[in-house]
């Protein structure tokens, strides 16, 4: 029950299974970054306002940058790098690229983790649910209309709708 | 920036969890508010005790005259829960609009009450639902009104030993209306407006001064929303003068009472 320093975390981290130990104080932001390499998942703010750190864990988006890697112990995360599979991007990010929705692409990492959450709670949302469930994420680069057109075309094409 | 170094303790039940809670051990559920606070440096813990490995405080359950509702439910699980629907839809609506959807999802009902952060949608509507929050120490176990828990920003009446287990709601829960003005990530005014299952009604002013302020009426029409306006006290910042935050009470006191009168 009591660990110092360092602690064993066992997590199924984009459906492998990782075996790590981890400083205590580690953010999980840190431990994926530093210690697993997947950079995808962006650092900025680190106030839980801008949203470039939005992973899942257990299929519920968290702020990377404020949650401990000790807490992923025995869950389930997803990150940016298992959106795709070797056939090709995830309906969400081919419709970023065809909506023009990302610039630097620095804050895309994260609107695509909060849409893969919205998109599993609600398959069909109104521009309004895009709009309201994206509002903790911040893009200086493209303005948010592509974002949210991005969002709404990728929900239609999982749906199988035409 | 590095969160500073601290024993990490996981108990799986509330009796382990305070049997290590004291001044530097502290309890966290989501960290949304706590990790911040260490981080800045502003609070520094030697140890922590997580409590999302403790079932029995994530349940929401109905009582023969309550709903209780564990301290560390997400806002999320408060906001899409049936019972709470069914028996207080109020607070269901408040915490669908409470932070960001990352907020919700990692943030607890008990947490947020228990830093008392003045600009909390929770803590006004736990106000208008006339709440308690149940404390529990190794020696003792109390149940406080919610009124008498906000003692001040960052400031309420539970000591370093007691933990938060539920927040509970008598039934029939009081109706009505939850309206607030957020610009940024928190709430600039946070205005309840119910009618009382005994009669007449009440509104709470949140989230614009160090506590909610709450008033009851005979009649919706003897609210005086230019009154409540000058009780509260607003803190000047970037979201906002202190008299503009008394102007925008007293514009959201009067659209809470007319969205009630016309039975929204
Ligand atoms: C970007 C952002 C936006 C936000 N917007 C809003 C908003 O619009 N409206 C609003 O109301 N709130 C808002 N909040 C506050 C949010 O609701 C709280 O941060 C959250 O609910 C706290 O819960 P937690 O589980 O993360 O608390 P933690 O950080 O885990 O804990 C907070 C404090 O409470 C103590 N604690 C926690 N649980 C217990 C317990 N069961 N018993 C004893 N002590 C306990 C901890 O020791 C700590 O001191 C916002 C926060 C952020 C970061
Ligand atoms: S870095 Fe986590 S929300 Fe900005
Ligand atoms: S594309 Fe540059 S920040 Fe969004």
């Amino acid at each position: 029950m009591t660990t110092s320093e360092h602690l064993n975390v066992t997590a199924e981290i984009n459906g492998v299974n990782v075996t790590e130990s981890v400083e205590t104080r580690a953010t999980l932001a840190q431990f994926l970054r530093e210690q697993l390499g997947l950079t995808g998942t962006k650092l900025s703010c680190e106030m839980q306002v801008c949203g470039v750190c939005s992973v899942l864990v257990d299929g519920e988006p968290v702020s990377a940058c404020t949650y401990l890697a000790a807490d992923v112990d025995g869950r389930r995360v997803e990150t940016v790098e298992g959106l795709a599979n070797p056939g090709g991007l995830h309906p969400l990010q081919q419709s970023f690229v065809d909506n023009f929705a990302l610039q630097c692409g620095f804050c895309t990492p994260g609107f695509l983790m909060m849409a893969t959450a919205l998109l599993r709670r609600n398959p069909d949302p109104s521009e309004e649910d895009v709009k309201e469930y994206l509002d903790g994420n911040i893009c200086r680069c493209t303005g948010y209309e592509p974002i949210v057109h991005a969002v709404l075309d990728a929900a239609r094409t999982m749906r199988g709708a035409t | 920036m590095p969160l500073p170094a601290f024993t990490l303790h996981r108990p799986r039940s509330a009796a382990d969890a305070i049997a290590l809670l004291d001044e530097d051990c502290l309890a966290y559920s989501g960290g949304t508010e706590l990790l911040m606070a260490m981080r800045m440096g502003l609070i520094r813990p030697t140890a922590l005790v997580d409590l999302k490995r403790i079932d029995e405080l994530n349940t929401i359950t109905l009582g023969a005259d309550r709903l209780l509702i564990g301290a560390g439910a997400s806002h999320d699980r408060v906001a899409g829960d049936a019972l709470v629907a069914e028996h207080a839809a109020l607070l269901a609506t408040a915490e669908r609009l409470v932070g960001n959807a990352r907020v919700r999802a990692q943030g607890s009902i008990g947490g947020n009450i228990c830093f008392a952060e003045p600009r909390s949608d929770v803590a006004t509507v736990l106000v208008a639902l006339d709440a308690t929050v149940l404390l529990q120490s190794a020696s003792s176990r109390r149940s406080v009104p919610a009124t008498e828990f906000f003692l001040g920003p960052y400031w309420t009446a539970r000591e370093p030993g007691e933990l938060l287990t539920a927040i509970s709601i008598p039934l029939p829960a009081p109706a009505g209306v939850y309206l607030k003005f957020q610009t940024v990530e928190r709430p600039t005014v946070a205005v309840a407006a119910v009618a009382l299952p005994e009669g007449g009604y009440r509104i709470v002013v949140g989230a614009v001064g160090d506590l909610p302020v709450s008033a009851d009426y005979a009649q919706l029409t003897a609210v005086d929303a230019a009154d409540l306006a000058a009780r509260v006290e607003p803190v000047s910042d970037l979201t906002g003068s202190e008299r503009y935050k008394r102007h925008v009470t007293e514009v959201f006191v009067r659209r809470a009472v007319a969205a009630l009168a016309g039975g929204r």
